[in-house]
């Protein structure tokens, strides 16, 4: 196609985001579901924690309807796939009608799942499903890498970015911090989503302090966000 | 016939950067049966890569594009001309025998024409348009800064007052009711230092001028920048650009000299 | 034109199973429009009906060719009212209709679009009369929209009821992308050609991407492009330019360039008609196109037929009376109280009066402003025009249907196989517009 223009560039990534987020998040939501199942119902407060929210719930269930199904909520699953949906509706000429469908597919199965009366986790697996199908579709119908890079990007920066947050283990963490640097690679120089050196080096830094890279977490998601900021150039005098 | 020295310069300037700036010029004098062009210069700063061409109204449009941060954008046309207000120019089209967006007559308008139409007997197009600037020049009174560019022949009319761009707005748009082609001229004559427009009205023979703001035919001492149907067709820089800047000022400035043979 | 076969006499079996299950995939994916749902029909703004229209192929191939002469007609006239005015000049078409018609753009005097093509993709209006004839309702040579709904419902309707297309022999309406494609081809002036479009938020947007998908075209908005040195590009998000050989443009003429039109306009591209006029971007449809669809233009289509073609126009118009002229001044004020009247300086639905909603006052008051302004109003029949089956619920029910066929100007001009049925859901309503709650049909065009 070789004519992506700003916003579309702008687009592809978010797109890639938030598709991202709303998987993760029901992900992370199941485990926190399955431990709550028998730890005590209080230790959804740390999810909230991770993000630095208080606990305006009525409890457990109340916490995780509002974390899957309120689109009002900005964190839940509900408002990350309109917001997907939202940037994926300008690009149907880049990513096909049939991969968007997935994701008014993805929206339409929530709504649905939320009428149901079926155990919450078990009713989320035909959501997941559509996810991947959306991602399955985008690799079987985008030719152009340069499009594919940076929904890649979008994706793993949102995941690796999710994970320090929510301080998954560090065996994690270096798996996702690789997938991302392997897709940071493929970005052509002198593009929007070409690497900050500045920034990759410091991530680079703290994933090497491994287990211990909690105690540095803000800095390394300060790191991750500032990612595609453009490098300053410093000019050399005489 | 007399050669003219002309100049006219604006500086437009800006209380930010502005970036992605399109302009588009009419202020090349193109050369007429009433106006040989001996000479002429635009200078553009800063720098413009420009292209011309020449619009349906006949006028020399120049046309650029800034891509890069800038504040201001001057230019300055000058050069010299032969004018010769006792040949025709001929170049009609039939849309000025039709009212334009500007000129279109209201309530107000329309009853002045009404009121007065009959008071001239005479048929012939001299005399039936020294009769309508006649009668607009006893009713309207120049003020400066009584109206914008956007104002109508109409909104200046009821308020009696207005410049030459409205002079020229309601004589066009009370000759048009009266069934003789008409068109609005942007030029350069004495006009404070700005730029001046006036009217022409077709006759069997073509096109002859007439300036409603001082109710008299034109002379060798007009110069044509552009014509059209109103001043929208003719404005002499259309710009359109992004930026965060909350103010633009503009500067004009022309000058015309000449001596008689 | 008199179709020989009437196609309510065909004996065909069209089976449209899974009706559910189309609407489930024209919601799947992105075409919004109603769902049956347990059987009940959900109102929504463009809602689906599964039967067809159907149209033989005898049919078609005299509409086909009907719609062929008008466009090439329509296209000719622009290029003359443009041009040499010949049409005027011989008396055919007075010059008032013309040139006080909004759709007439002094601005485009002179200027000679690529293959001189004004008219790319031309939406034609038509109705089925009662008496077995097609009358052309109006002629839309604007931006006409449309065509992606029948294009996208067959694809739908082809998964989910294949036997519908296995038993009845029905031309494939799925070469639009490539038909649209062609005719971008044909004027393309260098570059690569786009979709511009005014941006998600606009009643179309489906559309718009839905046709750049399909055709290849990139599909771009206003803050994306810039004119420079006279060629149209667009900005590559790494700070590199494309040059648009072919702008598709789904915004209309008034807001195209604010340095020649209007000057507020956001969505428009500053000198792009300073690109045009030099040759280096062909702009679809051409600007001031609009001059042959204005409605009082519309009477004068049969006779540019015969004046530009020297043939016999194959598709009538509806019967239509022009009060400029004595004979049908007379006409209209005698019987205003059956007509319908258009005032041709309002656009769109505005300015349209039916004589039979009036009371006896008014309409004596309307003939006075007739006598008056005569040259502001043209009159027509009211065409008593053909039900077409659909569901209202789970029962079959007859409402008034037109047709809009597309007409694709490119190195030949084509009528694509189908079209946009669009229906009435108001039993008493002749109007199918679907900003009146209207919805639409696919249109099959048979083989044989």
């Amino acid at each position: 196609m070789g004519t992506i223009s700003v916003e579309h560039g702008d687009r592809l990534f978010w797109l890639g985001r938030y598709t991202e987020r709303a998987y993760t998040t029901i992900k992370s939501l199941e485990k926190l579901y399955d431990r709550t199942i028998d730890s005590g119902h209080e230790e959804y407060r740390d999810y909230l924690a991770a993000f630095g929210l208080n606990d305006t719930y009525g409890g457990r269930e109340d916490f995780f309807r509002s974390f899957i199904f309120d689109g009002e909520n900005p964190s839940s699953v509900a408002a990350s796939l309109v917001k997907a949906y939202d940037n994926g509706i300008v690009l149907r000429e880049e990513i096909s009608t049939e991969a968007l469908s997935f994701l008014q597919m993805a929206m339409d199965r929530l709504e649905h799942i939320s009428h149901s009366s079926k155990a919450l986790c078990l009713s989320l697996l035909s959501l997941v499903d559509i996810i991947f199908g959306f991602w399955g579709c985008l690799g079987e119908n985008v030719y152009d890498e340069e499009i594919k890079t940076i929904i890649e990007c979008g994706k793993y920066v949102e995941r690796l970015d999710l994970d320090l947050r929510l301080k998954c283990p560090f065996s994690m963490v270096e798996k996702e911090f690789g997938r991302l640097c392997t897709n940071l690679r493929k970005v052509p120089k002198n593009t929007p989503y070409r690497y900050n050196t500045n920034q990759l080096c410091t991530l680079v830094e703290l994933m090497g302090m491994g287990e211990n890279y909690t105690e540095s977490k803000e800095e390394a998601i300060s790191a991750l966000g500032r990612l595609f900021e453009p490098v300053k150039r410093t000019v050399l005098a005489g | 016939m007399k050669k003219l020295n002309f100049s006219f310069s604006t500086k437009l300037t800006f209380d930010n950067y502005v970036h992605d700036h399109s302009i588009a010029l009419r202020c090349i004098p193109p050369e007429t049966e009433t106006q040989h062009i001996l000479s002429c210069y635009l200078e553009i700063s800063p720098m413009v890569p420009t292209e011309q061409t020449t619009d349906a109204f006949g006028n020399l449009v120049t046309s650029g594009y800034l891509k890069n941060d800038h504040r201001f954008l001057d230019f300055e046309v000058s050069g010299c001309a032969e004018i010769d207000c006792g040949k025709l120019r001929r170049d009609f089209m039939p849309c000025y025998r039709y009212q334009s967006p500007l000129t279109k007559p209201g309530d107000q308008i329309r009853a002045f024409y009404e009121s007065i139409k009959g008071e001239c007997t005479a048929t012939s197009p001299e005399e039936r348009a020294a009769f309508f600037s006649e009668k607009l020049f006893g009713r309207m009174s120049y003020v400066r800064d009584s109206t914008t560019i956007r104002t109508t022949a109409e909104e200046a009319f009821s308020q009696h007052k207005g410049v030459c761009q409205d002079y020229t707005h309601i004589f066009l748009s009370l000759l048009r009711m009266d069934g003789i082609p008409c068109r609005y001229i942007a030029g350069l004559s004495s006009c404070d230092g700005e730029t001046h427009s006036w009217a022409e009205y077709w006759t069997e023979d073509g096109w002859r001028g007439i300036d409603p703001t001082n109710n008299c035919p034109t002379t060798d001492y007009y110069l044509v920048l552009s014509q059209g149907r109103d001043y929208s067709d003719c404005a002499i820089d259309r710009g359109v650009m992004l930026g965060a800047y909350t103010r633009q000022m503009q500067l004009i400035a022309s000058n015309l000299s000449g001596e008689t043979y | 034109m008199k179709s020989e076969i009437k196609t309510e006499n065909l004996d065909l079996e069209v089976p449209i199973a899974n009706v559910d299950e189309i609407n489930e995939l024209l919601r799947r994916y992105g075409v919004k429009f109603g769902i049956y749902k347990n059987g009940v029909f959900k109102e929504q703004l463009f809602p689906f009906d599964p039967i067809p229209r159907i149209i033989t192929a005898q049919e078609f191939a005299a509409i086909e060719k009907g719609l062929i002469q008008r466009v090439d007609a329509l296209n000719m006239f622009i290029y003359d009212i443009y041009h040499d005015k010949k049409i005027i000049a011989d008396n055919v078409v007075p010059e008032d209709f013309v040139y006080i018609s909004s759709g007439y753009l002094p601005q485009c005097e002179g200027v000679t679009p690529p293959k001189n093509i004004y008219s790319h993709i031309s939406g034609i209006d038509l109705v089925l009369g009662k008496d077995g004839e097609w009358y052309i309702l109006e002629d839309n040579l604007r931006i006409p929209s449309g065509a992606s709904y029948p294009l996208i419902a067959r694809e739908l309707t082809r998964v989910a009821s294949p036997k519908a297309f296995t038993d009845n022999p029905i031309v494939d309406n799925r070469n639009y992308a490539q038909l649209l494609r062609d005719t971008m081809d044909n004027v393309n002036c260098g570059g690569i050609n786009a979709i511009l479009t005014p941006g998600r938020y606009n009643a179309a947007y489906f559309e718009h991407s839905y046709l750049a998908e399909l055709s290849g075209a990139a599909l771009v908005s206003n803050d994306e492009l810039f004119v420079e040195n006279n060629v149209l590009y667009h900005k590559t998000y790494s700070g590199g330019r494309t040059k648009i050989g072919a702008l598709y443009r789904r915004i209309s003429d008034e807001y195209l360039d604010p340095l020649t039109f209007e000057a507020k306009s956001l969505i428009g591209i500053p000198n792009l008609m300073e690109a045009y006029r030099a040759g280096n971007v062909a702009i679809i449809n051409a600007p001031g196109n609009g001059v042959a669809d204005d409605k009082g233009i519309y009477y004068f289509v049969p006779k540019m037929i015969k004046y530009y073609l020297g043939e016999e126009p194959i598709l009538k118009n509806a019967p239509t009376y022009l009060p400029f002229y004595e004979e049908d001044r007379k006409y209209v004020l005698e019987n205003i109280g059956k007509l319908v009247i258009k005032d041709v300086a309002e656009a769109g639905g505005y300015g349209v009066v039916f004589g039979s909603d009036l009371s006896a006052e008014k309409l004596e008051e309307f003939r006075q402003t007739i006598i008056r302004e005569p040259r502001r109003f043209i009159a027509q029949e009211v065409i008593d025009f053909c039900d077409l089956p659909i569901f209202e619920g789970n029962e079959k029910v007859m409402r008034k249907a037109d047709l809009r066929a597309f007409v694709l100007s490119g190195e030949k001009t084509r009528v694509w196989a189908s079209g946009l049925t669009r229906f009435s859901r108001n039993p008493d309503s002749f109007v199918v517009n679907s900003s009146q709650g209207g919805g639409f049909k696919d249109t099959w065009v048979l083989s044989r």
